[in-house]
């Protein structure tokens, strides 16, 4: 008896060490904690409503940042512009964006409730990896979402979702190509800034 | 040169379309149950993803993603429709959504679909696609019997057939046509030069031009499709509005990239045709 009770605690012990050493988990592992934990905050009644707004996204935010890469996100969309800029204009185009997703993403998500996510396909070809899932919701057809990753030095991270075939980093790129085109980087920031403040604007009504 | 081009790829791929029809015909009437074929269609969607140039070094100008020399006047039309979409499409649908249950307008894009078969069945033929014309076909006979004129989908909810949507501008890239330029046309949307021939083309094939001989009858059985349509899927064309700094470059992508995908790849696609250039042609 007790000598069972020594080699369950044992074992329990053994896991729990070993767990920090399985660290090279595949891409579809990587992806699972990240969707799960944004479906679980957002089915959680205590982050629900308006007035929990700012709450929940903050809690959502700390789960989304493990699983995308922002940084490479930011650098791609800005393609030979991220070159061009210096160290503080990244940084602060880098935190624009990411709110801009904040914003888009997560906004969208906000609207549906109780999905559950099923992963189809995963496919990796050297650093990259794509993982093809479909969300399932009770008040919405199934939507085929794929996301498209990058093994970065904290494991598997999301830089691309892809949706039909239509991008989302792509579709900000030409976005951004298009404004930069006519108004540099200034002017494209100064967009972002006002596209941000309109969320927050619609948020408080 | 690029007509020459071009020429040389349609009718090699003629060529090796009818030399190849023997085994792609046999291909084809396995694949509807064969999963491994399933898998590997998967897989090259898949691929796609992978094949992205994010990561090229992009001073050598990168790729010309889309060909837009009439952007100014394409802008004039998009800010034409989205007018068209505040003033007249939106309060318009909103009344009809509420006057009309949604089941009854699920039914009505059902038999709006359905009526559409001969379309799908042409080109998923023109495409040497023999099984998936033959689930076309099927469906049709499923769907105006059982499913009462088409007005129900008992062939994707019974007998599990799921839509195979392709339509002439699919035909036209599939047999290595070029896009042209890209087109944001008035009412209908985005579009580019072949699709936009494919769309006058498919005009053809859809009955009711061989039943009614009236234009304001085809208007107002187009404009009823439209709204209802709309109705269905109430919140894209805002959507893309909201998230994007500059709506007429985000929808030309979209259009482009969604196309470009369903030429490429048409097997894996779930949702049906209409309702995602329902989303696009606003």
């Amino acid at each position: 008896m007790n000598i069972s009770r020594f080699y369950y605690l044992f074992f329990v012990l053994f896991f729990l060490c070993a767990t920090p050493v399985l660290a090279s988990q595949g891409p579809t592992e990587a992806l699972k904690p990240t969707l799960q934990g944004m479906i679980n905050v957002l089915a959680d009644p205590g982050y629900a409503g308006k007035e929990k707004k700012e709450l929940r996204r903050e809690k959502i935010m700390t789960i989304v940042e493990k699983g995308f890469d922002f940084g490479e996100m930011s650098k791609l969309v800005l393609g030979r512009t991220w070159k061009k800029i210096d160290p503080q204009q990244r940084d602060h185009f880098e935190q624009l964006f990411t709110k801009l997703l904040e914003n888009a993403y997560i906004g969208k998500l906000e609207g549906y409730s109780g999905q559950k996510i099923i992963y189809k396909a995963e496919r990796i070809k050297g650093k990259k990896a794509a993982v093809s899932t479909v969300m399932k919701s009770p008040d919405a057809p199934p939507l085929p979402v794929n996301y498209v990753m990058i093994e970065a030095s904290l494991g598997w991270q999301v830089y691309d979702i892809n949706i039909e075939g239509v991008s989302l980093l792509r579709n900000y790129r030409e976005q951004f190509k298009s404004i930069l085109r006519k108004q540099k980087i200034d002017g494209l920031i100064k967009v972002l800034e006002e596209k941000n403040a309109s969320f927050d604007a619609e948020g408080s009504k | 040169m690029k007509m020459y081009n071009k020429h040389t790829t349609f009718i090699l791929l003629v060529i090796i379309g009818f030399a190849c029809f023997g085994c792609a015909k046999q291909d084809d009437g396995s694949s509807a149950i064969n999963t491994a074929t399933v898998v590997d269609a998967k897989g090259d969607e898949m691929d796609m993803l992978l094949s992205d140039d994010f990561f090229d070094d992009d001073d050598s100008v990168s790729q010309n993603l889309y060909y837009d020399p009439l952007e100014p006047v394409n802008r004039i039309f998009f800010e034409f429709n989205d007018k068209l979409y505040y003033w007249l499409l939106n309060p318009v649908s909103n009344a009809y959504s509420s006057v009309v249950p949604l089941d009854i307008r699920y039914s009505i894009g059902n038999f709006v679909n359905n009526l559409s078969a001969p379309i799908r069945l042409v080109n998923n033929l023109l495409q040497w696609k023999v099984s998936d014309a033959g689930v076309v076909f099927s469906r049709f006979l499923i769907n105006s019997t059982i499913g009462v004129f088409g007005f129900g989908d008992p062939a994707w909810v019974e007998f599990d057939l799921e839509p195979r949507p392709e339509d002439f501008g699919q035909t036209l890239g599939f047999w290595g046509v070029g896009e042209g330029l890209y087109l944001c046309l008035p009412v209908l949307g985005p579009s580019n030069v072949r699709d936009t021939v494919g769309f006058a083309a498919d005009a053809y094939t859809h009955p009711m031009v061989y039943f009614v001989d009236d234009i304001w009858f085809s208007a107002g059985y187009y404009s009823v499709s439209r709204v209802n349509l709309l109705s269905l899927n109430p919140d894209v064309y805002e959507d893309l509005k909201k998230y994007s700094l500059d709506p007429y470059v985000s929808m030309r992508q979209v259009y482009l990239d969604y196309r470009r995908t369903k030429i490429k790849d048409t097997r894996s696609h779930v949702r049906s045709d209409n309702e995602l250039s329902s989303e696009l042609k606003k």
